[in-house]
């Protein structure tokens, strides 16, 4: 796949928006699980891709929101690092509250904003607040996610938009839109 | 030498899942728990991968494969859980200081019975 193709969708209007995408991740699964790259397995693993990355594309609007860019791969890596700093900021933050002599915790649901459109934004970001400093997402109302906060600093839903998705937003919304 | 690092790196992975287990016994109500469950046993399964990585290198990108799983797969199964939890009315710890879901909860039972 060229980068010229991806980033003129209108190019290759035969082929479904987000093919590209998952059929790269589907063969990279497949090479890495068989730890080969050997002609017959390569071979297989194409059409496996092909086929699977296929019916998927088509049938689901999910994908079409993830192209392929350089841009694209660029804000994913540095949403991982991001993410995995803040995965270990959440850990030692909760060894602190387990080790306590005295649980002093404030726990509470708060509101905050999704400012992500596409579906997939809003799971990697849906995730990724599960995994970071006490916070877990309870229930997803239109454009409102409820999450339940260990420590409730503030409960108005822009300070704590800011506070529990600020560091993933503006990554992933590169990433996926 | 390897496999010293590996060792120390599968030891901090599995003291974090002795902590999620504490954090679990230590915590006041479900949600507080689950919250403790999720967080540090995806640390620690995320360390004994790395560690293992290093025992065996040639499994590198399977165990970086298996890791992005469990990071998909675990948070998943928090929200299913709490979710579940809040909607059969399992009660908040004391020290809850507030419960945007149950407000929403209520105002809609509200505006559904007005209706």
């Amino acid at each position: 796949m060229s980068p010229v193709e991806e980033e003129n969708p209108r190019a290759n209007a035969a082929l479904p928006r987000g093919l590209a995408g998952l059929w790269l991740l589907l063969l990279v699964l497949w090479i890495v699980f068989n730890a080969s790259a050997a002609p017959a397995i390569l071979l297989v693993g194409l059409l496996v891709a092909s086929a699977i990355a296929w019916i998927f594309a088509t049938r689901s609007a999910v994908w079409s929101d993830v192209l392929l860019t350089p841009r694209v791969l660029f804000h994913f890596l540095v949403y991982t690092g991001v993410f995995v700093v803040e995965m270990v900021k959440a850990n030692l933050n909760m060894l602190r509250y387990v080790y306590a002599p005295r649980i002093d915790i404030h726990p509470g649901i708060v509101k905050i904003n999704l400012r992500l459109r596409s579906p997939i934004g809003r799971l990697a970001l849906a995730n990724s607040i599960a995994l970071t400093p006490g916070s877990l997402v309870m229930d997803i109302d239109g454009d409102t996610l409820f999450i339940h906060w260990l420590d409730v600093r503030t409960t108005d839903p822009e300070e704590a938009t800011e506070m529990i998705a600020g560091a993933f937003d503006k990554h992933l919304g590169k990433v996926f839109g | 030498m390897a496999e010293t690092i590996g060792s120390i790196i599968i030891l901090a992975g599995a003291f974090f899942l002795f902590s999620a287990g504490v954090g679990l016994l230590r915590m006041p109500d479900t949600y507080t728990r689950i919250q403790a469950g999720t967080k540090a046993s995806t640390l620690g399964n995320i360390l004994v991968f790395l560690g293992l990585g290093f025992f065996h290198p040639d499994w590198a990108l399977k165990l970086l494969v298996v890791a992005y799983f469990v990071l998909l797969t675990n948070p998943l199964s928090s929200h299913a859980l709490s979710r579940a939890a809040h909607a059969v009315g399992i009660p908040m710890a004391p020290s809850t200081v507030v419960d945007a879901l149950a407000e929403r909860n209520a105002a809609r039972a509200e505006k559904n019975g007005s209706s």
